[in-house]
């Protein structure tokens, strides 16, 4: 595909351009947050504590999304926290989609022992529910980020590993492999050099539908106090926090839900433009 | 008959697999447990107790024996059904484990109900509407539905439904009434997940040639529309309900503890704070077995339902 022609799709796609600008100013927002927060995101007044949402009615310096209850300015809480959230689904979605991609290639490329050990490994792995392993893994193991991130990696390789060994095999036998083979590239060099370009296609594909449903998933381990510890600003916490003042605030539940869904509604509008894009499938 | 001689050897193979992923399963469960920091032993005796009660107490576990042997008779135990007991309870892990798979089975069961219920037709309409603002309105509204937290669903169905209208119980486990908010806030992925995959199967099988042949020879299209291409669309959708029960069965520890719905989730979370381990592993092992049973079961389904399927 041409450059123009990528770009005439990226245009065309609505989800891929409503997706991207989401997600450009998610990004540049949370990057942003220490210093266009409009509080600190960790002072607590207690005097203060749970004010319904003031818009904009006063401005920046009131509270625009409320407090929570411990008196702590929510807006400023999900600009900071959307960074926990992404930096966790970005080294998430990233280090999975390296360990899959590797593991994918050699299980395609070199078949035999080294495809049936992964590929059964990773039948044992999906047979175990993510959410549940991830659960009782955090239990054990105790809730810091890194753990959080470790298991998060380990419960999602096996899509990646799958989707790529499947390409590979169907490139494994083409004449430009065997070419190069016939000149004398090690098995590494036509790994990386000839097939993984090949399959990086299907690849941006994938990660592209993870980074919501990591968010989503970081979230609603958070939410059960096992992902992100609980000072840190994070969607989770802030939700599970707020979970007793439904009734009477519920703006302490809702301002972080909403933010949530945004963030996972513009990376999955993204995913999907990114598929009709680059889905030579995809030409209506 | 050669036809059903094939099929019973796909369903021994397809046997076989399911008994080796399943050892694979208590493999990795088993050694879980193994990870938990501090001995079980600790964990089983009361603070107070000496070093040399502890080296009793792992001397009778069997802690003292290599890995192996260990493992042996932790799975000497399980094909006996007897998982452990729960540190806190003091009773079997098994019997903990089956009082609550009921109240999950049910909620699941309704919410897989409402899933389909919700993504068929809507999948459906897409599908054959493909283009038009229909079909983008199902497919904002798959998008919303995947991007939307269970969690955050099912607090604000409490907010509306039960705080603000009054109309449904907050929470707890009881009539009908009880299972329509924890349902429907589990279903909405899987409504949405099903809804755009028919979308996607009815607008590829309605471009194939003998569709157009069914056309050419006069028949409505309303009947091609739901007995020709729903019949070969809905396949894959079976495939993936079946592979889904995995994210259901993880999405339902969230919704449970959000309803107070006396399952399997609220178990855990329940476990997990006694800090009751060899709980968390014996429901660990149990959910995995019953995904693995599940998709089993789909795939002779999907055997039995799909002519053109292959034994291999």
């Amino acid at each position: 595909m041409s450059r123009q022609e990528l770009f005439r799709r990226m245009r065309k796609s609505n989800f891929f351009v409503i997706g991207a600008i989401l997600v450009f100013l998610i990004i540049v927002i949370s990057l942003l947050s220490p210093w266009i927060a409009p509080h600190n995101p960790t002072t607590s007044n207690l005097l203060l504590r749970l004010q319904a949402p003031d818009g904009f009615s006063k401005g920046w310096s009131g509270h625009i999304l409320g407090t929570d209850p411990l008196g702590q300015d929510i807006l400023s809480r999900l600009m900071v926290g959307s960074r926990v959230s992404l930096r966790i689904s970005f080294t998430v979605v990233f280090a999975t989609a390296m360990i899959g991609t590797v593991l994918g290639i050699v299980s395609g490329f070199f078949g035999g022992v080294a495809d049936t050990v992964i590929m059964r490994f990773s039948d044992i792995q999906v047979s175990i529910p993510p959410m549940i392993l991830a659960v009782a893994v955090m239990a054990v193991l105790g809730n810091n980020t890194t753990n959080l991130i470790i298991v998060l990696i380990f419960s999602r390789w096996v899509q990646y590993a799958r989707v790529v060994r499947s390409n590979v095999m169907g490139i494994r036998n083409m004449e430009y492999i065997h070419a190069s083979e016939v000149l004398g590239s090690s098995k590494a060099r036509i790994m990386f050099t000839q097939i993984l370009p090949n399959v990086l296609t299907q690849l941006i594909i994938v990660m592209s539908q993870e980074f919501g449903r990591t968010i989503l998933t970081e979230s609603s381990l958070s939410f059960l106090g096992l992902g992100v510890p609980a000072p840190a600003p994070s969607w989770g916490v802030m939700i599970a926090d707020g979970r007793e003042y439904l009734a009477t605030a519920p703006w302490v539940i809702i301002a972080p839900g909403a933010a949530l869904m945004i963030a996972v509604l513009a990376f999955n509008f993204l995913g999907d433009g990114v598929r009709d894009v680059l889905d030579p499938k995809n030409k209506n | 008959m050669k036809g059903d001689k094939i099929l019973l050897k796909f369903i021994l193979k397809r046997l076989g697999y399911t008994i080796f992923v399943l050892l694979g399963v208590s493999i990795l469960s088993f050694g879980l447990l193994k990870l938990t920091p501090g001995s079980p032993a600790r964990l089983m005796l009361s603070d107070d107790a000496t070093e040399e009660q502890i080296k009793e107490k792992e001397i009778e576990m069997g802690l003292d024996k290599p890995l192996m042997t260990q493992y042996l008779s932790y799975m000497s135990g399980v094909v006996r059904g007897d998982l452990g007991d729960s540190l806190f309870y003091k009773m079997p892990n098994s019997k903990l484990i089956f009082q609550r798979l009921p109240a999950t089975a049910y909620l699941t069961l309704v919410a897989m109900g409402i899933a389909l219920l919700i993504g068929i037709p809507v999948g459906i309409i897409a599908g054959v509407k493909r283009g038009t603002a229909i079909d983008f309105t199902a497919m904002v509204f798959g998008l919303l539905g995947q991007s939307i937290s269970g969690v955050v669903l099912g607090l604000i169905f409490i907010l509306f439904f039960a705080v603000k209208l009054g109309w449904l119980p907050a929470m707890g486990y009881g009539g009908f009434e009880y299972v329509i908010m924890p349902a429907t806030s589990l279903a909405m992925q899987m409504a949405a997940l099903i809804s755009r995959m028919l979308r996607s199967g009815m607008a590829d099988v309605l471009q194939e040639d003998y569709i157009t042949a069914t056309y050419a020879k006069g028949i409505s299209s309303k009947e091609i529309n739901l007995k020709y291409a729903l019949r070969n669309a809905i396949l894959p959708v079976i495939t993936i309900v079946g592979l889904q029960v995995g994210t259901f069965l993880g999405g339902a520890v969230v919704t449970e503890q959000i309803f107070g719905w006396p399952g399997i989730g609220t178990l855990t979370v329940q476990a997990i704070g006694l800090r009751d381990f060899p709980l968390v592993q014996s429901i660990l092992l149990v959910i995995s077995a019953c995904f693995v049973l599940v998709n089993l079961l789909v795939d002779i389904i999907y055997t039995l339902v799909d002519p053109r399927m292959d034994f291999n």
